[in-house]
């Protein structure tokens, strides 16, 4: 095992201090590969925290670029980055938190053609995405590739969070089998969200992250927590895999990967595009 | 049949049903439907605002609503017949990050 430098030993000392996680937990840290889905409300708090922890590779996803309306929660980037490529922000931002991090930004819109690919190269996976399609898809990969994925979801004051651990709990679609039609949920975009919502949901999903990396804990397996901010309240559903589901039941009928339709779209027509060409 | 005070169900509501339906929690004179028909009559009742977060195409519950009765999971026993006092809450997957 490589000896922390004495830079190291001072940075990481009030974790090292944590017999939960001490210096064995803390080189994990170190070695421990996440990749966060969204460089958006949820991802940017998961990733600053994964980043301050010392989590030694952290992979960003997103094919985005700043704008002005993000900046009320999205707290990976600043007003210098307007207009930039979020993922590259993002690393930025993380790697100027910790320069023991090397992140790695991926700039691309996942699809069933390339998530297996991205998420190949991680442990652990975080959906800090923005709509359904992505999360179904996230969700089937990780199940079928086997890796735990730490899930929130997020809307005005309301916020939903799991953790998937394939093979011992219930999956995404073990909750919510099917994506909803087009338009029946609305987006952040369209019902608002108070930018705190998504520090306190993505900070659980950080948490998480580094519950599964240090191996202690009860991970959020098996139960949905809910929190209502404007009550400030936190409630747990339990919810036990389905032998019906159709992704991880006894018979499913779920057994490639799926791209949605793109029906709840938070992007007009001028940046699909755009990404295209990146 | 038992008095209107005593049948009384509660539903609440999150999320998008939430603010479909402008409140957080109703009263509803369901005691002695099952979940089912208890959510049936609601979801026709209130019309196309709120019957896509409840019911499928076919009018049967939506796969993809979580249903809680008194805080438990309802799973596949919607059948459960419902008595004064119970509470049903109905979770939907939210998309936003």
């Amino acid at each position: 095992m490589t000896a922390f430098t004495e830079e190291q030993v001072e940075r990481y000392s009030r974790h090292i201090i944590l017999p939960e996680v001490g210096g064995k937990g803390q080189r994990k840290l170190l070695d421990a590969r996440v990749v966060i889905i969204g460089a958006g409300g949820l991802g940017s708090p998961t990733g600053l925290y994964l980043a301050a922890a010392g989590v030694g590779t952290i992979g960003i996803v997103d094919s985005d670029v700043v704008e002005l309306s993000n900046l009320q929660r999205q707290v990976l980037h600043a007003n210098s980055d307007l207009g930039r490529h979020k993922s590259l922000s993002a690393r930025e931002t993380m790697e100027a938190i910790n320069p023991d991090v090397q992140v790695i930004a991926h700039d691309l819109r996942l699809s069933s053609d390339n998530i297996l690919d991205v998420i190949n190269d991680y442990d652990i996976v975080v959906d800090g995405s923005d709509n359904f399609p992505t999360r179904y898809l996230v969700n089937d990969a990780c199940v079928m590739s086997g890796k735990p994925l730490s899930h929130a979801g997020i809307l005005r004051f309301e916020g939903q969070a799991t953790t998937i651990i394939p093979g011992r709990g219930p999956c995404y679609r073990c909750l919510y089998p099917e994506p909803p039609p087009p338009g029946m949920v609305p987006s952040c975009q369209e019902a608002g969200i108070l930018g705190a919502t998504a520090g306190v949901m993505g900070t659980i999903q950080a948490s998480e992250v580094l519950k599964l990396i240090l191996g202690i804990g009860n991970p959020l397996s098996g139960r949905l927590l809910l929190y209502n901010g404007l009550d400030m309240t936190f409630r747990e559903v339990p919810v036990a895999r389905k032998r019906d589901c159709p992704l991880c039941g006894d018979n499913p009928t779920v057994t490639t990967l799926i791209d949605y339709e793109e029906f709840c779209s938070l992007r007009g027509a001028a940046a699909l595009s755009e990404e295209v060409t990146w | 049949m038992v008095s209107s005070d005593e049948a009384l169900i509660t539903l609440r509501l999150f999320g998008p049903l939430r603010d479909a339906v402008g409140q957080a929690e109703i009263c509803l004179p369901c005691a002695g439907a099952t979940v089912k028909e208890a959510l049936v009559r609601f979801a026709e009742e209130r019309g196309d605002a709120v019957r896509p977060f409840i019911l499928d195409g076919q009018g049967d519950l939506w796969r993809s609503v979580i249903l809680l009765l008194n805080g438990e999971p309802v799973g596949d026993s919607a059948e459960t017949r419902l008595k004064a006092g119970d509470v049903i809450s109905l979770l939907l997957p939210l998309a936003g990050g």
